[in-house]
């Protein structure tokens, strides 16, 4: 016996389809691999690039959740507990002990230090409410009560 | 992909033509990001160029001043056009936010090889930083004068 009925004889056929296959999926497994290469090498490059970087990516994660959570418990909708007036409030008393103006980024860490919820949604809303005004120098301030006219955000040349 | 009638909408880009705009809307996608993310490091490589779509940011300059951006069509991370190509600035999110992203290496070579098309858009970026000019540091304003 030789040639095709060997080759029929020993499942050859099969074995050879079965090579086929295994071939074509493996290419288009490398295939699909390399189309999203680039793709996952940015996303490393731009969120992941430095391992403090990624501490506080998880750090800030595990702490949304968990002030979303004591959200829900405490006010069941609320933006956040005691309200925006209570939040304002205990900024100001934050800024007192900077001098105004102060520094924007520097008052969001310590009030985040001092575990007051939803820090920057809650300091967007005082800007865009006018209590909170930015100046052309970078920095921020409270707003006098003749300057609360709606809302006006940053002041600073980049908002015109 | 974002559709050429989204990016004509924005400032920075109103000036370019549907040709141009198509070139751009192949490269762009749009990325979500939480409130609090920081989505810039100051310092750290700058590969995206970054168009706010909807939410709220600060630009936080290494000093600790910053300003805040609350408008559609701002426009943050264009060091990924100016060599060194590093942040100035960290950016966070205030709310969450949407934002069209482009590839910083991508976008260097269209402008590079299209050069109508880069005049434009290094016009408009230029617009952006001398707004922006006051909060640089030094060594990034001499950074600017050396790549003009």
């Amino acid at each position: 016996m030789g040639g095709f009925s060997a080759i029929s004889a020993g499942n050859g056929w099969l074995i050879a389809a079965l090579g086929i296959s295994v071939v074509f999926f493996g290419l288009a497994s490398l295939a699909f691999i390399i189309t999203y290469f680039p793709r996952s090498i940015r996303w490393w490059n731009d969120h992941a690039q430095t391992p403090k970087y990624t501490v506080e990516l998880l750090r800030s994660l595990f702490s949304r959740r968990k002030t979303e959570a004591t959200i829900r418990a405490d006010t069941g909708e609320g933006h956040e507990p005691g309200g925006l007036d209570d939040v304002e409030e205990a900024l100001r008393l934050l800024t007192s002990h900077m001098k105004e103006p102060f520094k924007l980024p520097r008052l969001i860490e310590v009030a985040e230090q001092r575990g007051l919820a939803r820090v920057h949604s809650t300091i967007n809303r005082l800007l865009v409410k006018g209590t909170m005004v930015g100046g052309a120098d970078g920095l921020f301030r409270w707003a006098k009560g003749s300057e609360k006219e709606g809302p006006v955000a940053s002041k600073s040349k980049e908002s015109k | 992909m974002i559709p050429i009638e989204e990016l004509k909408r924005y400032e920075i880009l109103a000036d370019l033509d549907p040709a141009e705009l198509k070139f751009l809307s192949g490269m762009a996608e749009v990325t979500h990001a939480r409130e609090g993310e920081v989505l810039i490091q100051a310092g750290l490589p700058a590969r995206t160029l970054y168009i706010l779509q909807e939410g709220n940011l600060m630009v936080a300059y290494p000093d600790g001043r910053a300003i805040t951006f609350h408008k559609p069509g701002r426009l943050v991370g264009w060091s990924a056009l100016v060599s060194p190509t590093r942040y100035t600035a960290s950016v966070t999110c205030l709310t969450d936010s949407t934002l069209i992203t482009f590839p910083g290496s991508e976008l260097l070579r269209l402008v590079q090889r299209n050069v109508a098309m880069g005049t434009k858009i290094m016009r408009n970026i230029s617009k952006v930083l001398s707004r922006r000019l006051p909060f640089l540091q030094e060594e990034d304003r001499q950074r600017l004068r050396k790549g003009r």
